[in-house]
């Protein structure tokens, strides 16, 4: 069912354009992540839903309903600052009733909830705590409890986990998705960590300069990227240029085969996971040679840096997925299967405007 | 020559060659003289002339007696008759300070909160204003708002030529204006009254109340505001709930810091307060150089004047303390 709905939305400040006309279906109890990196325009887009930014062209809907004149206070969407926010003149509980105390719900009510969504966040025995007593992951929580406490129909976070450190990051990821599925609301989160996003998310946009670039759920955008961007941007990837030709791609003196076709002489630009590469694998063809330079064991996987003819590329292989190892200065066939090599054409235009759904 | 002669051959040498005193002993020394000899001399001073005795038709005399504390608290023909004619000053005194500085905080509240929702440069720019305006000494200011409330020349002859006295006399506000000493049978009047001493004792410290209130009020988190809003709080309720408890400490030691400066306020209730309600300040004064010429007298008021400011700073500094532990 279609949720939040974003009709050509976009936001200027004078002549500088925050986001160009977006627009994105989001699904009802799902996850979205708005990615990207500082700047392109994620948290200017999660404030226009919010009611805190006017857009500047283009409308809101929510469950069919017109919201885009509809103030903040009205729209009764939960929202985690970056910073949390939290009112340090207030105690833990007195946060969470925040919201229920504005909206005229009783005291002895407003605490019940409150101290049972507490219990929900794991908070419960920190009530009566003053703000400043209590740690980052706590006060996260206490951020999520207090947005939830009104029963919003979307649920908004802004970049999380910024501040937490990175245990307690991924920890908190995988926390606040399986809260986001046992209730089952709409949510958007904004970050610009593609590890969060693909933890979390059912769906991702990958924004960029304002624009929206790719939209899908995180394999999709792992795996069949729409652009050199997304591509960079979602994990890792070994870039090389090349000219397009019949069947495949020329880099230089090398001819490789590839799934994508494209206009035969017209310039494009290759792309290839590094885990999706092969060192003397036993497969014809898509070879070239290589020399290994360096090698990272980073302990669940090993890194073998190449000097190849196409350009320096990184190939990556898990623990226990290649019992033969490599040293500096060996001289290994490197194998790009063709399904794995992703091509773009260079000066690809931006794909600002792509439904979720 | 052995070591241990070489080395105390060469303390001794270290020891002669070092000066008597410190540089950083003279600095010190001269600082503990200066700030004696600027504030602490003259307080004493003032302290010790509180005791002094005035000679009827002449100058005063030193001496060491209570009568002028006595006089102050209980008149001078105490035990035979009690007045409490100047604590009844020191109450005004609190009284013009205390709602004067409360006003001028009230009102600096949201334009200082409006001021820091505008452009950096704009910002700057009323600074700069607001800033500059402090230099303007408080005659000039008390002169400025003498012209404007003026019967003949200010505000009560532009009501009057305008025909809004004519109007309030109609639709029956004015006797409501005669009632609180804001109108004489002909036309509004505001020469002498409350409301002109304490609206330009409000206008005189309004510039630091701004100034005092901007920097926890620029730094305050806006996203705490934000997220009330998107929890459903109206405008009013984010500065009601949010904005005046996170600030209410500042809120409270900038109201604290301007009454202690308005109890000292002498011209604006010279010219403007009735002279049954003459402030401490002006007692002073009327003691030290105007009619009376009673030194010692007008010592043992600044020196009440003083406890009494200093009482006040303490008690807010206790309060403060309390509130931050509770915080």
């Amino acid at each position: 069912m279609s949720g939040l709905v974003l009709e050509g939305v976009s936001k200027s400040y004078g002549s500088v354009r925050a986001v160009y006309p977006t627009d994105l279906t989001l699904a009802d109890g799902q996850l979205t992540a708005l990615l990207g990196p500082s700047g392109c325009g994620k948290t200017t887009l999660l404030r226009m839903i919010a009611g805190l930014e006017d857009p500047s062209s283009g409308a809101l809907t929510l469950r069919g309903r017109d919201i885009t004149e509809l103030p903040a206070h009205k729209r009764k969407f939960g929202m985690v600052f970056q910073s949390f926010a939290l009112f340090p003149h207030l105690t833990v509980l007195g946060n969470v009733t925040y919201s229920l105390t504005i909206s005229g719900v009783g005291r002895t009510e407003a605490e019940t909830k409150a101290r049972s969504l507490l219990d929900l966040v794991q908070l419960g025995a920190f009530a009566g705590r003053r703000i400043g007593e209590l740690s980052g992951g706590q006060r996260q929580r206490v951020a999520i409890a207090r947005a939830l406490a009104q029963e919003p129909e979307v649920f908004l976070l802004d970049e999380p986990m910024s501040a937490l450190d990175a245990k307690l990051r991924e920890d908190m990821q995988v926390e606040l998705r399986l809260l986001q599925q046992r209730l089952g609301i709409t949510t958007i989160v904004v970050t610009h960590d593609q590890r969060e996003a693909m933890t979390m998310a059912d769906r991702i946009v990958v924004m960029s300069a304002g624009r929206v670039e790719q939209v899908g759920t995180p394999q999709e955008i792992y795996h069949q990227p729409a652009n050199a961007f997304v591509a960079g941007f979602i994990g890792k990837a070994n870039f090389f240029d090349a000219v397009a030709g019949p069947g495949g791609v020329r880099a230089g003196d090398v001819m490789l085969e590839t799934k994508a076709e494209f206009h035969p002489g017209s310039a494009v630009q290759v792309a290839i996971r590094p885990e999706r590469a092969a060192l003397d694998h036993a497969a014809e063809g898509n070879t070239v040679s290589s020399k290994v330079t360096f090698v990272r064991d980073l302990g669940p996987v090993r890194e073998y840096h190449l000097d190849t003819p196409v350009g320096v590329m990184v190939v990556e292989y898990a623990m226990g997925e290649n019992s033969r190892t490599y040293k500096v200065g060996d001289t290994p066939k490197l194998w790009l299967p063709p399904d794995a090599l992703l091509v773009f054409a260079v000066d690809q235009p931006h794909q600002s405007l792509v439904a979720a759904q | 020559m052995s070591l241990v002669q070489d080395i105390g051959l060469s303390r001794t040498k270290d020891a002669a060659r070092k000066p008597m005193i410190s540089r950083g002993t003279l600095l010190r020394w001269g600082l503990a003289l200066m700030t004696l000899g600027l504030c602490v001399v003259p307080f004493v001073l003032v302290f010790a002339i509180s005791f002094g005795r005035k000679i009827e038709g002449a100058a005063w005399v030193w001496d060491f007696t209570f009568e002028n504390y006595q006089r102050f608290f209980v008149g001078a023909m105490w035990p035979n008759d009690v007045t409490f004619l100047y604590l009844q000053q020191l109450g005004y005194s609190f009284w013009y300070a205390v709602i004067a500085s409360c006003i001028a905080v009230l009102t600096a509240l949201p334009f200082t909160l409006l001021l820091t929702r505008l452009t950096r440069r704009a910002q700057a720019m009323w600074l700069v204003f607001i800033l500059s305006s402090l230099s303007l000494s408080e005659v000039f200011i008390v002169m400025g708002w003498d012209i404007l409330l003026s019967n003949n020349s200010g505000l009560p002859a532009l009501f009057k030529s305008t025909g809004l006295t004519q109007w309030l006399k109609d639709v029956g506000w004015f006797q409501t204006l005669r009632d609180w000493g804001l109108a004489n049978p002909r036309n509004v009047k505001f020469k002498t009254s409350d409301f002109a001493t304490i609206l330009t004792m409000s206008y005189l410290v309004w510039p630091y109340a701004v100034i005092l209130l901007y920097p926890p009020l620029s730094r305050l988190d806006p996203s705490l505001r934000e997220a009330a809003r998107t929890m459903g709080a109206s405008n009013w309720q984010v500065i009601r709930t949010v904005v005046l408890p996170s600030v209410r400490l500042p809120l409270f030691g900038t109201t604290l810091l301007l009454f202690v400066f308005l109890l000292g306020t002498y011209v604006a209730v010279t010219v403007f307060a009735d002279p049954s309600k003459h402030t401490t300040a002006v007692a002073i004064y009327s003691n030290v150089r105007g009619a009376n010429l009673n030194a010692p007298f007008g010592a043992t008021q600044a020196v009440i004047l003083l406890v009494s400011a200093s009482f006040c700073l303490v008690l807010g500094h206790k309060l403060n303390q309390w509130a931050e532990k509770r915080a």
